[in-house]
C-alpha cells in the first residue's frame, strides 16, 4: 500500500466515470432515435461497476513482506466495468402517422429516455469525477506534505 | 545488577559487544549508499520516461485517458521531489562537514 496505490484507485475511478459520461452522451444524442441495428428504437445504457481487487504480479517466490502488501491490498478496492446494460423499460409510443418508422396504427416507438435523469446521471457522473480527482490532489499533497518533514 | 549492565553497555559502546559483534558480522556486505542512490535515480528516471512515454501517447492518440497522463506526471513529479529532497539532504550533510574547524 504505498502512495501510488491510491493514485491507481483513483484513476480506475476516473476511468468508470469517464465511460458513464460516454452513456450518458450516447443517451441524450439517442433521444430520438428510432432506428438500430438491432431493429427497434434506441435503448438508454447504464454501466455496471464491480469493486476488483487490483491486478498484482504473481511473483514465483513472493517475499513475506510481498505477501503481506498483497493481503492488505486486497481490501483496497478499483472499480471496474464489469458490463453495459440496457434499460429494459419499454419504448414510448408517440402517434406520428407521418414518420416513417410508424406502425400500421400511426404509433413510432419512441425511446424511452428521461431528460431530468438523464441530467441528473450527468450531474452524479460529473461530481463523481471531480470526487476522484480531489482524491488524487489530496494523496499528492500527502505525499508533498511528507517531503516537507526534511526541510 | 546494575554494574553489569553498564560494563554491558560499555562493551557495546567499544563494538565488543556479542549483540554488535553479530550485527557487523551479519552486516559485512551491506549494500554501498551509492548503490542505493543510483537505484533510486534510476527508479525516478524509469518513472520519468513512463510520463514521457504517457504523454506521447496522449499526442498520437494512442492514450485515450487524459487522466492516466496526468496521473504518469504527477507520479514522476512527485517522485522527483524526493529525490530532490534526498539531494538537498546529502548536499547539506557535505556542507557541514566541510564547514568543520582544522
Amino acid at each position: 500500500m504505498d502512495f501510488f496505490d491510491a493514485l491507481h484507485v483513483s484513476s480506475s475511478g476516473l476511468s468508470a466515470q469517464r465511460l458513464r459520461m460516454n452513456l450518458i452522451s450516447a443517451n441524450l444524442a439517442n433521444m430520438n432515435t428510432t432506428r438500430t441495428k438491432a431493429g427497434g428504437p434506441y435503448r438508454r445504457k447504464d454501466p455496471v461497476f464491480a469493486a476488483l481487487a487490483p491486478s498484482r504480479s504473481q511473483s514465483h517466490e513472493a517475499s513475506f513482506r510481498e505477501m503481506l502488501g498483497n493481503r492488505q491490498k486486497e481490501h483496497l478496492k478499483e472499480v471496474a466495468v464489469v458490463g453495459i446494460v440496457e434499460d429494459s423499460r419499454p419504448p414510448i409510443k408517440k402517434y406520428d402517422p407521418m414518420h416513417p418508422d410508424a406502425d400500421g396504427n400511426g404509433y413510432v416507438a419512441m425511446p424511452n429516455i428521461n431528460l431530468m435523469e438523464e441530467m441528473v446521471n450527468m450531474i452524479s457522473a460529473t461530481r463523481s469525477y471531480e470526487a476522484s480527482v480531489t482524491a488524487i490532489k489530496s494523496a499528492k499533497d500527502m505525499a508533498l506534505k511528507a517531503l516537507e518533514i526534511g526541510q | 545488577m546494575n554494574e553489569v549492565t553498564f560494563t554491558k553497555g560499555l562493551e557495546s559502546l567499544n563494538g565488543n559487544g556479542p549483540d554488535i559483534a553479530a550485527r557487523t558480522k551479519k552486516a559485512q556486505n551491506p549494500e554501498s549508499f551509492g548503490n542505493m542512490l543510483a537505484r533510486s535515480l534510476n527508479d525516478v528516471n524509469q518513472l520519468k520516461l513512463e510520463a514521457g512515454e504517457a504523454v506521447e501517447n496522449l499526442a498520437a492518440g494512442k492514450q485515450k485517458d487524459i487522466h492516466a497522463t496526468m496521473i504518469a506526471l504527477e507520479k514522476a513529479d512527485v517522485a522527483f521531489q524526493l529525490l530532490m529532497q534526498v539531494r538537498n539532504k546529502i548536499i547539506s550533510a557535505y556542507e557541514t562537514v566541510m564547514r568543520t574547524q582544522v
